[in-house]
């Protein structure tokens, strides 16, 4: 009975060493999954993000997620196997490079954004000097509505972009200045050129100027000057200038009149030929001029046969100094317009045969390209 | 004999116990991940981003913490489900908070758009009424050209508000817009202002 209880207890313990024995291996034989390391790359990820690196390096901050998912899955394909033969080094292997790509981006979204913040603020400097300068020196050209609506369309998105740059929207912001640039460069440039091209007409002009002031001067008589680009109508008497009135032209104002219904008022030298009120004009007053005049009929032959217009094309005519004006636009269909009280003084004072003279400007392209 | 048996049984019951203790939560991981789902179908990411980056991160702590369990040997998901449970309910109210915040950026936008349409005809209107002088016809011309633009993007955004798509954009738009008529206000009221004296 004795021999019996020891060799029970002798069993018992045996069995009990054995297995703790066994227990103590097996639990340090059970290989540790990289946590801390997949801890790491997880929060290194949420870091790039709330940094915007989604936006700013899209790539890299793909490729950190790529290895995230990597090791996770990784991970679980791990946990299926045989707790003692789990091998978890592919887990912390994908696990660093995730850490370590995400760091990368978030580094270079911090760049990337100060870089692109900077380039926003310069390019919203430069556009709203530009749109100054646009401003400043073709607010008093009247240039043609389309493109002051598409430099008000390159305002308003620049104001777009100034708000996505208060908000920390970079790329927004810059998809925006970018749009605005487009509008606001191509406004200003082609206004720019096309005034510079209007311009080769100066010195011609000029001669015209001269030659009409001095005609006015010779005979003692009156002789009007009408400039397009200021928008006014000057009476000479005696080579003097005696009155400035407003005046208003054509939608097409900027050129000379090439064919009828091209809504340009003409540009030369011409002479009042009927001067027509009470109830023959429906202008208040009107003083008809000798357009189109020899210089216009040849110009109008060359352009025909050089096919530069359609061969039936007609000349147009019926062109007078007329009033209603006033109305604070380029409206007429090739005529200048004055308001009614100086087209009375204008009607008071000249006659049949008094020199009319049509021009861009007196002022030179360097005065008006500086605002003055 | 029989007591030997029943020492072996014991055993290897305490063993298969010790490492088979609790079971992946799997229901949780699917209603928590429908709960976020369901939070982008009111998009939460457009009127609530931080919020809802919040969730999925939350959801990428919970599926480190159930891998790190399937890893041990003595495995226990309870912490695992009380969170999922707590993010199914986080993700519930962000939806909610969600449609709520859509709701009052919607009513922002619409009510911008109707005090920004306002705004451009009081505008339209000062330049009617505006003094016709030599020097104020060109700046008006280049006036009435931001009335246009303006006009133009004020449609841009109804149209966009109309598509329900991003009531942000709207409210963006508007804002410029605002911001454009307004100046030209001022301008047009200095000018009137200056003729009256």
């Amino acid at each position: 009975m004795k021999r019996s209880v020891v060799k029970k207890v002798f069993l018992l313990v045996f069995v009990f060493v054995i297995l703790a024995g066994l227990a103590w291996l097996f639990v340090n034989l059970v290989p540790d999954p990289p946590v801390k390391e997949l801890e790491e790359a997880r929060i290194a990820i949420a870091d790039a993000r709330s940094k915007n690196s989604v936006i700013y390096s899209a790539k890299l901050f793909k490729e950190a997620r790529s290895f995230y998912d990597s090791a996770m899955i990784s991970w679980k394909t791990e946990n299926r196997r045989f707790i003692l033969f789990r091998d978890y080094e592919r887990v912390r292997k994908f696990s660093l490079l995730a850490s370590k790509k995400a760091a990368e981006a978030t580094k270079r979204t911090i760049a990337k954004e100060k870089d692109m913040k900077e380039s926003l603020k310069r390019d919203i400097d430069r556009l709203n000097s530009e749109l100054k300068a646009f401003e400043k020196i073709f607010t008093s050209v009247p240039l043609p509505m389309e493109m002051k609506k598409k430099n008000a369309r390159g305002k308003l998105l620049l104001k777009e972009a100034e708000i996505a740059y208060d908000k920390g929207q970079y790329v927004s912001g810059n998809v925006k200045v970018s749009e605005a640039n487009d509008y606001i460069t191509d406004s200003y440039e082609v206004a720019r050129e096309k005034l510079t091209n209007y311009y080769r007409n100066f010195s011609r002009w000029q001669e015209w100027t001269r030659a009409t002031i001095n005609e006015s001067k010779a005979n003692n008589s009156y002789a009007i000057v009408v400039e397009k680009i200021p928008g006014v109508c000057h009476l000479y008497y005696n080579g003097v200038k005696k009155y400035t009135f407003e005046a208003e032209f054509g939608k097409n104002w900027m050129g000379d009149k090439v064919s009828k219904g091209d809504g340009a008022t003409p540009e030369g030298r011409y002479r009042v030929t009927k001067k027509l009120q009470n109830g023959s004009t429906k202008y208040h007053k009107a003083l008809m001029i000798n357009y189109p005049n020899e210089q216009d009929l040849e110009e109008f032959r060359q352009r025909v046969s050089s096919g530069s217009i359609p061969s039936n094309s007609k000349i147009g005519g019926l062109i007078e100094i007329h009033g209603d004006g006033g109305k604070g636009g380029n409206w007429t269909e090739g005529c200048v317009a004055l308001r009614n009280p100086d087209m009375d003084t204008l009607f008071r004072l000249v006659s049949n045969g008094t020199p009319v003279t049509i021009i861009g400007s007196t002022i030179t392209l360097t005065q008006v390209m500086a605002g003055e | 004999m029989k007591n030997r048996f029943f020492l072996v049984i014991a055993t290897v019951a305490a063993v298969a116990l010790m490492t088979s203790c609790g079971k992946v939560p799997q229901a949780g991981i699917d209603a928590a991940n429908a709960a976020i789902d369901s939070a982008k179908v009111v998009e939460a990411d457009i009127y609530l981003p931080g919020d809802f980056t919040a969730l999925n991160d939350s959801m990428t702590v919970i599926m480190q913490d159930i891998e790190a369990q399937k890893s041990k040997l003595f495995k226990s998901y309870k912490t695992a489900s009380a969170k999922l449970e707590a993010l199914k309910a986080q993700a519930g109210t962000v939806a909610t908070s969600a449609v709520a915040k859509k709701a009052e950026v919607k009513a922002e936008a619409e009510a911008g758009l109707v005090s920004v349409k306002a705004l451009l005809d009081e505008v339209k209107g000062l330049i009617a009424k505006a003094p016709r002088g030599k020097d104020a016809k060109a700046v008006l011309e280049q006036m009435k050209g931001e009335v246009d633009a303006a006009e133009a993007t004020i449609t841009e955004a109804q149209t966009l508000f109309d598509a329900g798509t991003n009531y942000m954009q709207v409210a963006d738009k508007i804002t410029a817009t605002t911001k454009q008529l307004n100046d030209l206000k001022a301008e047009l009221e200095e000018v009137m202002a200056k003729v009256k004296r």
